[in-house]
């Protein structure tokens, strides 16, 4: 680490800024996530699910009985607003845990396969500093996918189909332009949800230099927690699993707002980022770093 | 070597920390109270002189009584009839469950399997709201002054009830010609209720259990428990608001059962009137809406409170014995023929000698072969025993 100042340049893929201060880290770690094509075809894929979902509904001539198919699908063809939240349920249980996946598996096991780890600790508070720049770029990530579903399914919704007031789940009425700030709620609640997996995807990334492994892993992770989320006989551990709140955010659809199970959810998401922050941090700061 | 162990501390003192911190908050909340000592007396008193008209909350109501998990999927009908008798004020209750047995099945069913999750807004005598929070769903009773409204979020309908305007009035002289025909020397609360406790004494000890907290308020606990071995209830306790007076929770304990039976509470309580605005329902556009009449009202002395049918003679439910262990038989003649047929029913009792039964920790149903049916908070022999 003292012979930094003689380390060979920086091979080309990494942006020089990289070796300044904190600010300067966070900003080409940004950049060089969203220039990847990866991410872009993530977000694609992102955008894709309520726009499929639109089309489909558009296109099919049945109408859907009430409470039949996904929620709040059978209101879409009144309310195109309902396309985002429609899509938002279909997607938080697979979809985006997936994309998670892949970003934070990718954070330190993805440097380290690539052989660029060694260059971003030349600083001697690299690592911790690098670890916080990762985790901040994988949050971001998280919000980003989030609001491109949101985004994606209100265009979509109202290019397809009527635009008018919202129904709640109990039965209020609420105008376009709540329906939309609580259509950014739902969006927030749902970073806040992913924050946990993210958290945990980062430590699993600094267990190994292999980042497909430290992706799988990440998924594997969601769909287990989601598993366990089911089996009656572990319900004393429901309330402490990182996706029991995930759909939680129906709460924010009644009337009046119930900002109860947002807050449940950010405590559980704050417990999972002291827990597997407190180890990723452990192990990344004791890790040998070879490549 | 040491330096990396050191490193390795908060890998192990952050999960420490987080693990001991989900055990001890919730310790914390139910910490020791300790209020001035009551008689159960006083506590009844207190109940009766509370004032509270206007609040808001949410409760929880979970069961676990034995029951294997079951996979119930209300429909509309039932989810609608569960919401009536959840949510209804009491004296609308009655008139509004005329169900069919097999709705009312289905609803009972659901209620005892799992926890559910309300929220509860009451502003004042005429006007509440009780949400049902279901996953990605809601089912709403709006009471406001003579209108009632049901809405169901699965299935986007709603119901309206007119009630008669006298409804209330009509309920006032009733327990005004009730009353007069007490003893006159019940007129004060503290009389109503030395009077109730000496009517429970036969059967049931009454006592003040330890102070505890509820819905972050600290509680007086009335025990009430049965002094006959011969039911399966333990005990109830009463959680009432040391403050106001508010009864906060009710707690059924079975025998041989360390987990409640049965428990509504209060999670959180907030004293505050509601804005009046969340009792003025409109039915959302492109909903279902059915007027539903609402059904004669029984007479009030003689109300049949499991059901709104007409109870002509030799269908009269028959009650044997007293207090805990009371059963009620209901003839074959009152026992509507499609519940033998039931797959519900097949599905949750279980042959035994006699017919079938539901055995739960808290409640016994038998379907004896001849289409009476029994019932009570006994064991499944003593309901055998009395169809025999």
């Amino acid at each position: 680490m003292s012979s930094s100042e003689v380390l060979p340049s920086v091979p080309g893929s990494v942006n020089p800024a990289r070796r300044g201060g904190g600010w300067d880290l966070l900003g080409s770690e940004i950049s060089v996530l969203f220039r990847r094509r990866r991410t872009w075809a993530m977000l694609v894929a992102v955008a894709l699910i309520p726009i499929l979902l639109a089309v489909a509904v558009r296109l099919s001539s049945s109408t859907l009985a009430p409470g039949e198919g996904p929620p709040f699908l059978d209101r879409v063809t009144q309310n195109g607003l309902f396309v985002g939240f429609t899509a938002m349920v279909v997607a938080i249980p697979l979809f985006l845990p997936l994309t998670i996946g892949v970003v934070a598996g990718d954070t330190i096991a993805g440097e380290a396969g690539l052989g660029t780890l060694r260059y971003l600790l030349v600083a001697p508070a690299g690592r911790v500093r690098l670890l916080l720049v990762k985790y901040v770029g994988a949050a971001l990530f998280c919000l980003v996918a989030t609001l491109t579903l949101t985004v994606s399914g209100a265009l979509i919704g109202a290019a397809l189909f009527p635009v008018g007031p919202v129904t709640l789940l109990s039965g209020d009425t609420i105008s376009v332009t709540e329906s939309l700030l609580r259509s950014l709620l739902v969006a927030a609640y749902v970073t806040v949800s992913l924050l946990g997996l993210s958290m945990i995807g980062l430590f699993i990334s600094t267990l190994t230099d292999v980042p497909v492994g430290a992706m799988a892993a990440t998924i594997v992770v969601s769909v287990v927690a989601q598993i366990l989320d089911v089996i009656p006989q572990l319900s004393w551990l429901h309330p402490w699993l990182f996706s029991h709140y995930w759909l939680g955010f129906a709460d924010l659809l009644r009337q009046p707002l119930d900002l109860g199970s947002f807050g449940q959810n950010a405590i559980v998401q704050l417990c999972y980022l002291a827990v597997f922050g407190a180890l990723a941090y452990s192990r990344f700061v004791t890790k040998d770093i070879l490549s | 070597m040491s330096h990396n162990s050191v490193k390795w501390l908060p890998a192990f003192l952050v999960p420490a920390v987080v693990v001991a911190a989900v055990i001890a908050v919730p310790l914390q909340a139910g910490a020791a109270v300790d209020l001035p000592d009551k008689t159960p007396e006083q506590v009844l008193l207190l109940v009766n002189d509370s004032t509270v008209s206007t609040f808001s909350g949410t409760v929880v109501q979970s069961s676990d009584l034995g029951l294997p998990p079951l996979d119930v999927s209300p429909g509309m009908t039932e989810s609608m009839q569960k919401s009536m008798t959840e949510g209804a004020p009491k004296g609308t209750t009655d008139g509004a469950t005329a169900v069919s047995s097999t709705g009312a099945l289905t609803t009972a069913l659901d209620l005892l399997s799992g926890s559910h999750e309300f929220r509860v807004f009451i502003g004042g005598q005429d006007q509440s709201r009780v949400q049902v929070k279901d996953r990605l769903a809601e089912r709403d009773v709006v009471h406001n002054g003579s209108d009632v409204w049901l809405y169901d979020s699965s299935s986007n309908a709603a119901n309206h009830l007119s009630l008669p305007t006298d409804l209330a009035a009509s309920a006032q002289a009733k327990f005004t010609e009730l009353e007069s025909q007490l003893p006159t020397d019940l007129s004060t609360p503290s009389q109503l209720a030395e009077r109730f406790l000496s009517e429970l004494d036969p059967s049931t000890t009454v006592s003040v259990g330890t102070d505890a907290r509820v819905a972050g308020r600290s509680v007086y606990q009335l025990v009430l428990k049965p002094k006959t071995a011969d039911t399966l209830v333990a005990s109830v306790s009463i959680a009432v608001d040391s403050e106001t007076g508010l009864p906060l929770q009710v707690t059924v304990l079975a025998e041989g059962q360390s987990a409640p039976a049965l428990q509504v509470g209060f999670t959180a309580i907030n004293f505050a009137a509601p804005n009046t605005d969340l009792f003025d329902f409109v039915p959302p556009a492109g909903a279902t809406v059915t007027e539903q009449a609402l059904p004669a009202m029984p007479d009030g002395a003689t109300a049949d409170h499991a059901g709104g049918r007409s109870t002509a003679a030799g269908e009269v439910p028959v009650v044997t014995g007293t207090g805990w262990s009371s059963i009620v038989e209901v003839p074959a003649a009152a026992v509507p023929a499609e519940l033998s047929k039931n797959l519900m029913v097949e599905q949750v009792t279980t042959a035994v000698g006699g017919g079938r039964a539901l055995t739960t920790s808290l409640v016994t149903v038998f379907l004896a072969t001849d289409g009476r049916v029994f019932a009570g908070a006994v064991p499944l022999a003593r309901l055998q025993a009395a169809a025999e």
